[in-house]
């Protein structure tokens, strides 16, 4: 098996002079700084050589102190190792610029899209620079700069001013800060969208198509996001995805609470998965620290977290059933209603619905209540056997077969190359879980399997969440039988200011790998936290997939992803 | 009240054609009447029953614990909401469709009997007009939803409007042609094509002397009323509200309406052709054998439409190629089959 | 404005209906005089209490999850809650709807999508702000892409607070909907 430091001397000795600056954490970290010019060469040999074939994501930082910004690559593997290397590439404040990944891996699109609209660093040779996030108006301010004038605005929507368009649709300007305009960095210079209008007229060759919109409010969505397909007839010629519509800027805000302050705002960034949000991002400021969780809190974390992965594949199922049948449908109704057994068993505990802000640094808030473990022996046995019953109506159901089998297919080299996510990739028969991959917690001592699928196609991804479900119950099961007295937080004092470092964090999210990576300059705030989403992550394949489906089937794809835009939108 | 029925028939001996026109505004205003009130009830239905399957209570608080007065909020509701034209439509199209489709589903009930009445051992069937090829004209008539369908989603000027629009004549044209010919094999065997004489002949129930027939007819009827899984024009989750989503207040109103007029109209024919209609045995009750006819019709309507909702809630939604496929692939061979079988038996039992 | 306007004529009659008089007068002046007469009858006397009872036992709602809140919406309507109780069932298009919820953050780039979702609705139309974030930003008050005052742009009759608030609290906020409703003290005058 591969280890850090076997990948650190194998880059340096193919490339002499490229790794400026190396540390490896552990058997399973390696930051290093790459020299700039050599980042693809080292690239192509980490894929090629090392089986580095995951690309998972990149951070832009701006070091306003030192001049420079860096972009951070996170790659990983799809199982052949557990290295994650962080590979770093500087440039300077001044019209950064750094070379473009999207030739070696796919799914770097969306990533430097978005430090390119955030902080301003150019990719070289990235084949559709435009905004992915922000809205026109914001474009060319770079709000992720620390030297960002407009933050915090507090009078967006009394300055919000409307302009009615000559097709009779309304539209927001919005004027400049006070503060942008005595800092003189009011921008003038924006880049823009390609509008609706201009899209219709570069793709749509003949007067049998249209460009139908699926969203921002349509009934498929389960938050707002733009899908706009163009149809010939009932058949989807192409997609285009647009998101951003609930962009918050969490990133941006959390630079500007306390570290505990945080907690909260990794909650609200996907709420149906809010305990595995809190856990990396506790989990990451943890590694900072070098802090130990007691053993009891760790059982509780786990169990809480798996609690909250029943009920976020519940309503995701239900979402996806109505989907495809209608609300009329019954047996969604029922899901809904089960997952309420579940919410009020975490509710029990953490006293919210969806956000808990349970976990803390080196603990949790508070313990588990008398008869916790009652309630739970007695609910998942009904639960078990309500998942069971589900999983067999859909699989004698002929015409859910009909609908579902061979639809949005992806193979397992393909999501692998897409980087897809969770769900998806493991319908697509790749075995990958962090929960395996990158054990945090208890997760090492416990019994459960992978669930794969083998088709790939949406019928299999709704039968591996559910199947997963029964693989949460077995864990939440061992872990009440094993669960140890004990206190459930540390004894360290968690001190206001986290001393300097950085530090990157994998949790198995309900959709998939989510990864904090956590920097600190050793101030009561962080200094940069940046999110890898799963749904993010997943979402980029949806196109792709959508091409020479039906209407319908191409809602069912969706449908089948669980899709949360809040997540991906931050 | 003999003065008043001698007043009445001397008039009618002398002014014929106007006693006739009276006569007519008079049934078609108890009619209407009959119909509409019947199809806000199947409304009520559909929701009550549909809550009591997905574990909820439905609507409980206007009109007692039964919510029996709910519908009559949604339809003050709807008939003072704001009339929108959107600035694109077609007019003419746009606002005559919801008519269109109130005529169509009253034309249907014109020729339909809503039972019978027993006196003196005779059964006098409650038709408006006998004529003799009405199941044929029902059937015919019950397709004219379709075109005002289609003219709903075509004047829209909306993508989903007529992507539904599509959809339900592609539907309506699949389906439309097997449940004609399973028709034509229901008046193979009873000698007639008027829809009383069906009754009368049906000694057994069509639906165990033509099992195939009944089980064509029932699927392409929920094609016909459009529900699930057979409900593409207007599948929510992907095209809105198909044909009707440019509609608001009164205008979706009466397009809804006549969803319900159609399903109750429609339950009635498949009682009617398939289950023996009114016949059953007589209640020996005193007046109650009066209607017992007509208490046999509705318990068996009631049945076909408990049927119907009980499907909504209990399968997906088919694919519009899917049902194209099965309308042309499966439903019109096996219906011609059953007119074979209908004439071997037809001509055996002659 | 003309007959055609209202009652679906062909133009060419409509043309021909405005050359016609009344007691000396153009028909379509006495047509709309009238209707405007009736109109404010209806303002005044009990029968808008009949209308305001209709309008207050079927809200149906535009179906738009935005946040977390989109989530507790969904489980509104769903079984445990059950909104169908009250007459208030999700519909999709905003023509057919009568109530508006903000379940959630509004950003710069969604603010004119809602602002066309709300104008497409037909009146009379209400509108109810869910959540810490629609009101006033909630934990994103200073973000630089959240609108925090939608009390600006939409004319909000309840507020419902909470982040998220319980399933349990929209239904409360629905239930003094109606009660304006039914009082005529919302905020639009119905």
């Amino acid at each position: 098996m591969t280890n850090a430091s076997e990948v650190l001397s194998s880059i340096q000795s193919a490339f002499p002079g490229a790794v400026l600056d190396s540390r490896v954490e552990s058997d399973r970290r390696l930051w290093a700084t790459i020299d700039s010019n050599k980042i693809l060469d080292v690239c192509k040999h980490l894929s090629s050589k090392l089986n580095f074939d995951h690309y998972s994501g990149s951070a832009g930082v701006d070091w306003i102190a030192r001049k420079e910004m860096e972009v951070v690559a996170i790659m990983a593997s799809h199982g052949a190792h557990q290295v994650v290397a962080m590979l770093k590439v500087k440039t300077p404040r001044e019209n950064p610029s750094v070379k473009s990944l999207t030739g070696l891996y796919w799914n770097a699109n969306w990533y430097e899209r978005e430090i390119w609209e955030m902080l301003g660093i150019n990719f070289e040779g990235h084949p559709e620079l435009y905004p992915l996030l922000l809205s026109d108006g914001l474009m060319g301010a770079w709000p992720w700069r620390k030297d960002f004038k407009g933050y915090p605005d507090l009078t967006t929507g009394e300055r919000a001013v409307a302009i009615t368009t000559t097709e009779g649709y309304t539209e927001y300007h919005f004027p400049p800060t006070p503060a942008e305009i005595e800092a003189g960095t009011v921008v003038t210079q924006r880049p823009k969208y390609p509008s609706f209008r201009e899209r219709e007229e570069r793709e749509i060759k003949s007067d049998s198509e249209m460009i139908m919109h699926l969203g921002p409010q349509h009934a498929m969505v389960p938050g707002p996001f733009l899908l706009d397909i163009l149809v010939e007839g009932e058949r989807v010629k192409k997609a285009f995805l647009d998101i951003g519509y609930i962009h918050k800027g969490i990133e941006k805000i959390m630079e500007n609470r306390t570290w505990l302050q945080g907690i909260t705002y990794t909650d609200r960034m996907c709420y149906v998965a809010s305990l595995s949000n809190n856990e990396c991002y506790c989990g990451a400021v943890e590694k900072i620290l070098g802090l130990e969780v007691p053993l009891r809190a760790q059982y509780i974390r786990v169990i809480l977290e798996e609690l909250s992965r029943i009920q976020s594949h519940l309503i995701g199922t239900g979402e996806f059933l109505t989907l495809i049948a209608g609300v009329g449908f019954a047996p969604w109704q029922y899901m809904i209603m089960d997952r309420e057994k579940i919410i009020s068993l975490i509710e029990s505990v953490t006293g919210a619905r969806l956000t808990h802000t349970f976990v803390r640094f080196g603990g949790v808030r508070n313990d588990l209540p008398e008869g916790f473990a009652e309630q739970c022996r007695k609910d998942l046995p009904y639960m078990k056997s309500r998942i069971e019953e589900f999983i067999e109506l859909f699989a004698q159901d002929p015409i859910y077969h009909a609908r579902m089998e061979n639809i949005g297919s992806i193979s397992a080299e393909t999501a692998k190359r897409m980087g897809c996510a969770g769900r998806v990739l493991r319908a697509a028969g790749v075995a990958y879980d962090m929960r395996r991959e990158d054990p945090i917690l208890v997760y090492p001592e416990l019994d459960f399997d992978i669930v794969t699928g083998t088709r790939g196609d949406s019928a299999d991804r709704i039968d591996v969440t559910l199947r997963e479900i029964l693989q949460s119950i077995r864990i939440i099961e061992q872990c009440l039988d094993k669960i140890p007295s004990g206190p459930i937080k540390t004894d360290v004092k968690i001190p206001k200011k986290i001393p300097a470092g950085e530090a990157y964090y994998r949790v198995e999210d309900p959709r998939g790998e989510m990864g904090m990576y956590v920097i600190s300059d050793g101030g009561d705030k962080p200094y940069r936290v940046k999110v890898r989403g799963p749904f993010y992550a997943t979402f980029q394949t949806l196109t792709p997939l959508l091409e020479g489906v039906y209407i319908a089937d191409a809602v069912a794809i969706a449908g089948s992803m669980d899709g949360c835009p809040s997540e991906s939108d931050r | 009240m003999d003065g008043i029925i001698e007043i009445i028939t001397q008039f009618a001996a002398q002014e014929p054609a106007i006693f006739a026109l009276i006569i007519g505004i008079i049934g078609a205003a108890v009619l209407s009447a009959v119909v509409n009130v019947g199809a806000m009830l199947v409304i009520w239905a559909d929701r009550k029953v549909m809550s009591d399957f997905c574990n909820r209570f439905g609507p409980n608080r206007v009109g007692g614990r039964w919510g029996i007065l709910q519908l009559g909020a949604d339809a003050i509701k709807l008939f003072t909401k704001e009339d929108v034209i959107p600035s694109g439509v077609d007019k003419g199209v746009y606002v005559w469709a919801p008519i269109l489709a109130s005529a169509g589903t009253m034309l249907v009930a014109a020729a339909i009997p809503f039972g019978a009445l027993h006196i003196g051992g005779k059964d006098y069937p409650l038709v408006v007009a006998n004529m003799d090829i009405s199941a044929f004209y029902v059937e015919a008539a019950l397709s004219i939803m379709s075109i005002a369908v289609f003219m709903a989603g075509y004047s829209s000027n909306n993508k989903y409007s007529i992507l539904g629009a599509f959809r339900g004549v592609a539907r309506m044209i699949a389906y439309e042609v097997p449940m004609g010919v399973c028709v034509i094999s229901v008046a193979v065997m009873a000698h007639s094509l008027n829809l009383v004489e069906i009754v009368q002949s049906q000694t057994v129930w069509n639906a165990f002397a033509q099992p195939l027939g009944f089980i064509i007819f029932i699927i392409a009827l929920v094609t016909d009323l459009g529900r699930v899984p057979f409900d593409q024009s207007e599948a929510e989750e992907e095209i809105i509200c198909g044909y009707s989503t440019e509609y608001s207040g009164i205008r979706w109103g009466l397009l809804y309406f006549q969803e319900y007029n159609n399903f109750l109209l429609g339950s009635i024919l498949m009682a009617l052709l398939f289950l023996g209609g009114w016949n059953g045995p007589i209640i020996p009750i005193p007046l109650l054998d009066i209607i017992s006819p007509m208490i046999w019709l509705l318990m068996k309507v009631i049945i076909v439409i408990w049927f119907i909702i009980l499907v909504r809630a209990s399968l997906f939604r088919l694919r519009i190629d899917q049902v194209t496929d099965l309308g042309w692939k499966w439903m019109l061979p096996l219906s011609l089959v059953n007119l074979g079988w209908a004439v071997i038996i037809g001509s055996y039992f002659a | 404005m003309g007959i055609s306007d209202v009652i679906p004529v062909p133009v060419a009659i409509d043309e021909e209906i405005e050359k016609w008089t009344i007691f000396g007068r153009p028909v379509a002046e006495v047509w709309f005089t009238t209707t405007e007469k009736i109109h404010q009858i209806i303002e005044m006397g009990p029968i808008k209490n009949i209308f305001n009872w209709g309008r207050k036992n079927s809200v149906y709602f535009l179906m738009q999850p935005m946040g977390c809140c989109g989530v507790e919406m969904f489980v509104f309507g769903a079984a445990p809650y059950d909104s169908d109780r009250f007459g208030c069932i999700p519909r999709n298009t905003p023509r057919q709807t009568d109530v508006m919820i903000i379940s959630g953050y509004l950003t710069r780039k969604y603010l004119p999508v809602f602002k066309n979702l709300w104008e497409q609705m037909p009146e009379p139309k209400w509108c109810i702000a869910i959540g810490e974030c629609a009101i006033s930003g909630g934990p994103f008050y200073d973000s630089y892409n959240i609108v925090q005052n939608t009390g600006d742009h939409f004319p909000i009759d309840v507020f419902i607070p909470g982040c998220p608030p319980r399933p349990e609290q929209f239904l409360e906020g629905l239930i003094n909907l109606q009660e304006k409703i039914k009082q005529r003290k919302d905020k639009r005058d119905y």
